[in-house]
């Protein structure tokens, strides 16, 4: 009996090697694996200090700075992974919500690959290229991160006072250009789509809602606008006719 | 037998463990009164390197498997080697950039939590000002200060807590919420006209970085304005004209940040 059972589990679970679903569900399995190591390997610094150092806090303290942490960034830890998942795909969320850095390092890197390899995204291709262009990014930024942290100071004391002062102009920059690369696709929803962000971020300010929901705002005014051109395009197909 | 002895083992681990914590304990308490045995020491000593390297180890580990399963997939979705090498170094090229970003920070938070702590929350999930904030409110939590060499040991511990604490947020969320959206997406796929499904996602892209994009301009000084719009122009003259040079192509988004960094940067020393 219980083989039975057992040979039925099996037979409903793996679709075959190198099929779409075979690799997302790897995906999903590697993801489920490294992300949980990561919850652990985030606290070791405080129970380090706690059980080896002994430097203990009351259980008080530490909910009061959960409580904090949540009030402040709460709203971050949800909004931003649903804004993002459509972009990021299954691996590369995983990646992005461990390494950081999603939108200025990792998003840059996923849309340069599968624009090198001259494949679209939403595409089985454009899947795969961008799973590797944003786990190339993480060794390069670990890289760069790990050099600054060892040797910084020495570094950057080098560098003239123009290069430094200049350093607060890169997010704008590689937003700028990533925005203008996207938008050429689609020039008419990307401009609209840019003034709306422009208001929503103007208006959600002068309103109670915490500012950690303007981005998603963007995110779903960039979708009502997008059904919007959809249907009036539709419209226009028929009227032709 | 073997059973006996196991367990005889472990009691003795689980003992050792707790005796070695409580004498850890004791030294503690009794340094309290007089300077606390170092805390400086503490937070750049080699066990504080060990304890943070393990999210690095973790974060790189986690690229490699995935890069190995899309690399081994890459052939049956019909991507030849060369496009592959192009995307990769193409992302590379793209990734030292931005990468530079938040290196005045990262100093800053050197100086002040000691460098494995900043090494391991700068390779992490939080940026590097959220990381900065948060290990500011957890510190004022038990009244201490967040500058270079007034960290007291209960302050080192509070911002510890803090940035693990807000960092596991997204972490949760990531664990149980990404296979979930996946499933969502390849049921709205197969419910709807998959064109339209395309041009939704598109718009949720565009939102996004729409969102980015102006989160740089609005209330914010001119030359952002200027690095914004220059980096865009440089886009579209790379698109229109050099598209088609492999040369520029790949290293094209580190291109157009120093094309918007230098534009800014004269702007400001010619205008203000």
């Amino acid at each position: 009996m219980e083989k039975t059972v057992g040979m039925k589990a099996k037979n409903l679970a793996p679709a075959p090697e190198g099929t779409k679903e075979a690799y997302d569900r790897q995906n999903i399995r590697i993801g489920i694996v490294t992300v949980s190591l990561a919850i652990i390997a985030n606290f070791i610094p405080a129970l380090y200090l706690w059980l080896v150092k002994g430097i203990a806090l009351d259980v008080s303290t530490i909910l009061t700075i959960w409580a904090l942490a949540f009030a402040t960034f709460g709203v971050s830890w949800i909004v931003q992974p649903i804004s993002y998942s459509p972009v990021m795909g299954i691996a590369g969320s995983y990646i992005s919500w461990i390494a950081g850095s999603v939108a200025d390092i990792r998003l840059p890197s996923a849309n340069m690959a599968r624009k090198a390899a001259g494949v679209e995204d939403s595409t089985p291709e454009g899947d795969v290229m961008s799973t590797i262009g944003v786990a190339c990014s993480v060794f390069v930024s670990v890289a760069i991160v790990s050099v600054f942290t060892f040797v910084g100071m020495g570094v950057i004391q080098m560098l003239p006072e123009s290069i430094t002062s200049a350093f607060s102009y890169i997010l704008p920059a590689v937003f700028g250009a990533v925005f203008t690369d996207m938008a050429i696709k689609n020039l008419k929803l990307g401009l609209i789509t840019f003034v709306a962000s422009v208001i929503v971020l103007l208006i959600v300010p002068l309103t109670p809602i915490p500012s950690g929901f303007s981005v998603l705002f963007c995110v779903i005014a960039g979708m009502l606008l997008a059904r919007l051109l959809f249907v009036m395009e539709q419209k226009k197909k028929t009227t032709e006719k | 037998m073997d059973v006996m002895d196991t367990e005889q083992k472990s009691k003795l681990v689980i003992g050792a463990v707790c005796a070695f914590w409580a004498t850890r304990q004791i030294k503690f308490h009794n340094n309290q009164g007089g300077n606390i045995m170092g805390i400086n020491e503490i937070i750049n000593s080699p066990g504080m390197w060990a304890a943070c390297g393990i999210m690095v180890i973790v974060v790189v580990g986690q690229s490699i498997l995935f890069l190995r399963k899309a690399l081994k997939h890459a052939p049956s979705v019909g991507l030849t080697k060369d496009q592959t090498k192009s995307g990769i170094r193409a992302s590379i090229i793209t990734a030292i950039g931005p990468s530079f970003a938040p290196v005045l920070v990262l100093l800053s938070l050197v100086s002040v939590l000691g460098a494995p702590t900043t090494w391991m929350r700068m390779n992490d999930i939080g940026a590097p000002r959220t990381e900065l904030a948060m290990a500011e409110v957890a510190v004022g939590v038990v009244d201490g200060e967040l500058t270079p060499g007034a960290m007291t040991a209960e302050a080192f511990s509070a911002a510890t807590w803090g940035m693990a604490l807000n960092n596991v947020g997204w972490m949760l969320l990531t664990l149980f919420l990404t296979h979930r959206m996946s499933k969502a997406l390849g049921w709205m796929n197969a419910k709807y006209n998959p064109k339209w499904i395309k041009l939704l996602m598109l718009g949720a892209a565009f939102g996004l970085f729409g969102y980015m994009t102006s989160n740089q301009i609005v209330g914010k000084a001119p030359p952002a304005l200027v690095a914004v719009l220059a980096a865009g122009a440089g886009m579209v003259l790379i698109n229109k004209f050099l598209g088609k040079y492999r040369f520029i192509r790949e290293p094209a988004l580190g291109i157009c940040m120093i094309i918007g960094m230098a534009a800014a940067s004269i702007y400001k020393t010619m205008i203000g």
